[in-house]
């Protein structure tokens, strides 16, 4: 196993964990990008060890490298250009809604979070009702 | 059948909802009608014999979890009761309301939804299946309860009965895994018995669910304050159906933890609490629902003294009380809301003189309470006969202890079943009463009348119960009901209650019905109910808080803890430098890239990192020998970058500072999730399970794929379908951005993209 | 886009339009024996795409009926085998020989890489529209030269 790969591997983890916390959308499409790098090189990694390219005919199949790993990688890579690509034209939106790309947090979560009760409590204290239901008569 | 009967309740459900559109009474009868289909189908089992039905729909085999459905002479018992008082409540519901009473598309659909969920819990053969119908109905319950929900005590009362059986279920819950694993099975019959501490600890937490259900003390102060529920869900839900659910489940799981001390102990505990208390609380009150209610809680704490003891004729006790209590005390439930009906009231202070004015109603109550003081003939005192021979025949401590609590406890009975009795129909200037109901009568009769009829057809009797005993019990079919013991102990026994209650009823109901008693143990629980309510919005705003850099920060720390786990075996004698010279160049190119992009001011230069990083893997993607991965990389490189140009072109120029504490957070979680990752892939090549699979992969790609190249093979033979997948995600992508495009330049002129 | 660039810039990327959809075509073959496949040969064509863009040489147009088109091809394939009772995405493997490329075994892979590479064209092309699309200044100025082919015509 390559400790040069897996270096790889955790520094695009690192830098792409950092920038997905980030506020500005931009800069969380650059850190989902640098993840998806970093998990198709720890497929790779994980596949075993480089080798020639994996095509009949061409080097003695001992010397190849493992295809598996490579098909689920192109998959991965496919995929995740698909959703940088989205993420993109979702911050390009939010630019022309907002006028910025901030991801900012979510209203309704932080009414809640403010302790705002989401309906009017009756007048009544609990003890009054516990009375009156206790007490039966209606 | 089984699954005919629990589907044909299922689809009645909407159907209920539909019809009470027209009408209340369109959707009671609706409601009714399945309920009653099973009540006939259950009655026609026992009346052949009472084979047992089995049913199961397997989810996931492996896992064991099924649903699983079992009738058994119990269970057709039980059906029977819940069933057939289920479709009579719902008949005298259609009385009970007006025909354009409010809630008419809620409240049948709601009252058949509980009776399809008991009728579930009542079938369950595994303890999981057993668990979803036990929460359903406590789900159920609380819509009912609160059927009046403008009202704020009625709320509070319903999420009091919520509150305390829902937590109860989590402990059932609890309890029940811990059985099925000491038991090794998860069916319900035949579970084997199980001993020691996991036994005990298992017994103990599926008493303490039962108890919440079964409204034993303490935990009984939901029951009380249900009573704000609408007369026939009280009538359903408080006397045939949902407090006998914890009954059930003792009865039930009663076989495999027999041997179980702190069942046994912890149970009649209970019970005896609970049959004391509960008739001490129906003496204090003056609303008959609530006296009822409170003897409800000392009947069920009899039911469960009995089951704890689980002795043969316990057991057969136990049955013969649940069968003659769901009778009586729904057709008691079921007059009172006819008398509350017609008159407007429930105090027995302001009641009295029925007898005159509502004779069929007095009658009934008469047969019902006669049937709950256990007076021949009726079916309850062949029930508390068999009761009180059963505890007499126990020995030492538990002798002393449970005759006390049931002889005291049935004195306690008949002195207030007397007091209420007294109270609404005894002398007195009559109350005016409004028209006669008669839909609401029938009902109360028939389940009043059930009491004789049942005591008279004795023996039909016995080929209900005795059966059921038998399955918890082996020697119970050495017992049967007996209709008239002769002068034994025991009748000596039920003489002296009866006599010495009556007239300590008399005498109390005479001193007149005094002022409203002190709420006590409510006010706690309400409390707790308060708490929990005031917990849950503070709880909601920490973990769901909104913001989305905490929610992956707090996402990515979670992935490092379980990388950690990983990690844990790691050698490391299996890693090299590198694979080749270059390999380590590009790393550290690539590496390099990535953290400019990351602390770059400006969005261009970020984007031209990013870009940058991408052509370093594709580098990589080359020297580890992945042409393929390498060509389609350099091209998708090439057009993301494109896409960022287009799109940052619409953006500020420079990412917007950044600084403060989260920003060494975010580098610590950062820093961490990179090392977690090394460490747990690191850790995976410790262990290989095997030898990568190239040789096979090269041989059937040429032989079954017809090529070459065994990445593309792969793909297109192997893995077409994700290919497909794949390929379909890319086109909604596609749309995906037009539509956004398109969204963002509606207000400006149109363009002309087709 | 800015539809003013140099002539020399417009003259190369018309000379080299050709010969990257060549390459293109290439891959779309080469894809069962060699690296490349339809996800590839896409973006080549794709990449054609941005460039005559970027020289204002023309816009690509009728991207939803392009990726319609691809997606339809796409299932079709998948989904005929069953009607004669084969499996899902099972293929049919048929041989012949082509003047430039030589004996060519191929089958209904083909087809299916053709649509995938299809969609890929019209998802570039949706980046091209919907990421650039109405940008203040160019709002009035959008390019209508539609003199050439529509480049995603060149697979078939």
């Amino acid at each position: 196993m390559s400790a040069a790969l897996l270096f790889a591997v955790g520094g695009l983890t690192s830098v792409g964990i950092y920038l997905i916390t980030a506020r500005s959308l931009s800069q969380i499409i650059l850190g989902f990008s640098l993840l998806g790098h970093a998990t198709v090189l720890g497929l790779l990694v994980a596949g075993g060890a480089a080798g020639d390219a994996p095509i009949a005919g061409t080097a003695a199949v001992a010397d190849m490298s493992n295809p598996l790993p490579q098909a689920l990688a192109l998959t991965a890579i496919v995929i995740s250009f698909g959703l940088t690509l989205f993420l993109l034209a979702l911050a390009v939106r939010q630019q022309h809604l907002t006028g910025d790309d901030q991801v900012e947090d979510d209203l309704e979560d932080q009414r809640i979070a403010q302790g705002q009760p989401a309906e009017n409590l009756p007048e009544e204290t609990t003890e009054e009702i516990t009375q009156s239901i206790e007490g039966g008569i209606p | 059948m089984l699954w005919a009967l629990f589907l044909a309740h299922v689809a009645a459900v909407p159907a209920a909802a539909a019809a009470g559109r027209t009408s209340m009474r369109a959707g009671l009868f609706t409601a009714a009608a399945a309920p009653a289909a099973a009540a006939a189908w259950a009655a026609a089992e026992l009346a052949g014999g009472g084979r047992t039905n089995t049913a199961e729909l397997v989810w996931v085999g492996g896992l064991d979890v099924a649903i699983r459905l079992r009738a058994d002479s119990l269970a057709l018992m039980m059906t029977l009761l819940v069933a057939g008082v289920g479709a009579l409540v719902m008949v005298y519901a259609a009385g009970y309301f007006g025909r354009n009473a409010a809630g008419a598309t809620r409240f049948p659909a709601t009252m058949l939804a509980f009776s399809t969920s008991m009728l579930g819990l009542v079938w369950a053969d595994s303890v999981w299946t057993l668990f979803i119908f036990w929460e359903m109905t406590s789900v159920t319950s609380f819509l009912l309860v609160g059927h009046k929900h403008a009202d704020a005590s009625v709320r509070m009362a319903a999420r009091r009965a919520l509150v305390i059986t829902a937590g109860g279920g989590l402990v059932l819950l609890a309890g029940l895994i811990v059985l099925a694993e000491s038991a090794g099975s998860s069916a319900l019959t035949a579970m084997e018995p199980v001993s020691g501490p996991a036994a005990a600890t298992a017994g103990v937490l599926i008493l303490i669910g039962a108890a919440t259900k079964s409204a034993q003390v303490p935990f009984h102060v939901w029951l009380p304050g249900a009573m704000a529920a609408p007369t026939p869900v009280s009538a359903y839900l408080h006397s045939a159906a949902m407090v006998k659910a914890g009954i059930l489940l003792i009865a039930v799981v009663g076989p495999a933890l027999r041997g179980v001390a702190a069942w046994k102990w912890l149970g009649i505990a209970f019970g005896v609490a609970s049959v004391v208390w509960g008739a001490v609380g129906a003496l204090r009150h003056r609303d008959a629902k609530l006296i009822l209610a409170w003897g409800t809680v000392s009947q069920l704490g009899l039911m469960v003294t009995l089951l704890s003891v689980g002795t043969a004729k316990a057991v057969l006790a136990a049955l013969a009380l649940l069968f003659s209590h769901a009778l009586f005390k729904a057709a008691l439930f079921l007059v009172v809301g006819e008398v509350d009906v017609r008159t407007g009231t429930r105090d027995i202070g302001d009641l009295g003189g029925l007898h005159r004015s509502m004779p069929t109603a007095f009658a009934v109550a008469l047969l019902a309470g006669g049937s709950m003081v256990g007076l021949p003939p009726l079916l309850g005192f062949v029930a508390k006969e068999t009761a009180i021979e059963a505890v007499l025949a126990l020995a030492g401590a538990e002798r002393a202890v449970v005759a006390a609590g049931v002889i005291g406890g049935s004195v306690l009975t008949v002195a207030y079943t007397v007091r209420l009795l007294h109270g609404v129909f005894g002398p007195g200037p009559p109350t005016p009463v409004g028209a006669n109901r008669p839909l609401m009568a029938a009902p109360a009769a028939i389940l009043g009348a059930a009491g004789v009829v049942g005591y008279a057809a004795l023996s039909g009797v016995n080929r209900i119960v005795v059966p059921a005993a038998a399955e918890l019990s082996e020697k119970a079919d050495a017992y049967s009901l007996i209709q008239w013991p002769g002068l034994k102990t025991a009748f000596v026994v039920s003489v002296l209650i009866v006599g010495v209650g009556g007239v300590a009823g008399a005498l109390w109901a005479s001193r007149g019905v005094g002022r409203l008693p002190a709420p006590v143990g409510a006010s706690a629980a309400d409390g707790i109910v308060d708490k929990t309510l005031g917990f849950s919005p503070r709880l909601t705003a920490l973990v769901q808080h909104g913001s989305l850099p905490v929610y992956l920060a707090v996402m990515g720390t979670v992935a490092v803890l379980a990388a950690a786990a990983l990690a844990s075996d790691f050698a490391g004698g299996h890693l090299i430098w590198w694979d080749h010279p270059l390999q380590a160049m590009l790393a550290a190119a690539v590496v390099i890239a990535a953290l400019a992009a990351a602390f770059v001011g400006s969005r261009l230069g970020a984007a031209l990192a990013l870009g940058s990083v991408g052509f370093g893997v594709t580098g990589l993607f080359l020297v580890h020998g992945a042409p393929d991965l390498a060509l389609t990389q350099l091209l998708v490189e090439t057009v993301v970058v494109v896409g960022f140009v287009l799109g940052l072109g619409h953006l500020a120029r420079r990412f917007p500072p950044v600084t403060g504490s989260w920003r060494s957070v975010r580098i610590m979680v950062a820093a961490a999730g990179g090392l977690a990752v090394t460490a747990a892939l690191a850790a995976a090549g410790t262990n290989p399970t095997g030898k990568p699979p190239t040789l096979d992969l090269v041989a059937e790609a040429v032989a079954e794929g017809g090529g070459k190249n065994v990445v593309n093979v792969i793909l297109t033979d192997l893995r077409a379908l994700d290919t497909l997948g794949e390929v379909v995600v890319l086109a909604t992508v596609a749309i995906g951005i037009l539509a956004l495009a398109r969204v963002r330049t509606r207000p400006q002129a149109q363009t002309q993209e087709s | 886009m800015n539809p003013n660039q140099t002539p020399a810039i417009q003259l190369g990327i018309r000379v080299a339009s050709p010969l990257a959809i060549v390459v293109g075509v290439y891959l779309l073959f080469a894809g069962h024996n060699f690296p490349g496949g339809g996800f590839a040969a896409g973006l080549v064509f794709g990449a054609v795409a941005i460039l005559r863009t970027i020289a204002g040489l023309q816009r690509p147009k009728g991207t939803t009926a392009l990726i319609a088109c691809g997606v339809l091809m796409v299932t079709v394939v998948s989904f005929l085998p069953i009607l004669w009772g084969d499996p899902l995405l099972d293929q049919r493997v048929v041989t012949f020989d082509l003047p430039l490329l030589g004996t060519i075994k191929t089958g209904t892979a083909l087809v299916f890489d053709i649509g995938v590479s299809i969609i890929v064209v019209g998802l570039v092309s949706a980046i091209i529209n919907g990421l650039s699309a109405s940008q203040p200044t160019q709002g009035a100025g959008q390019p209508t030269q539609g003199a050439g082919q529509p480049t995603q015509g060149a697979p078939q």
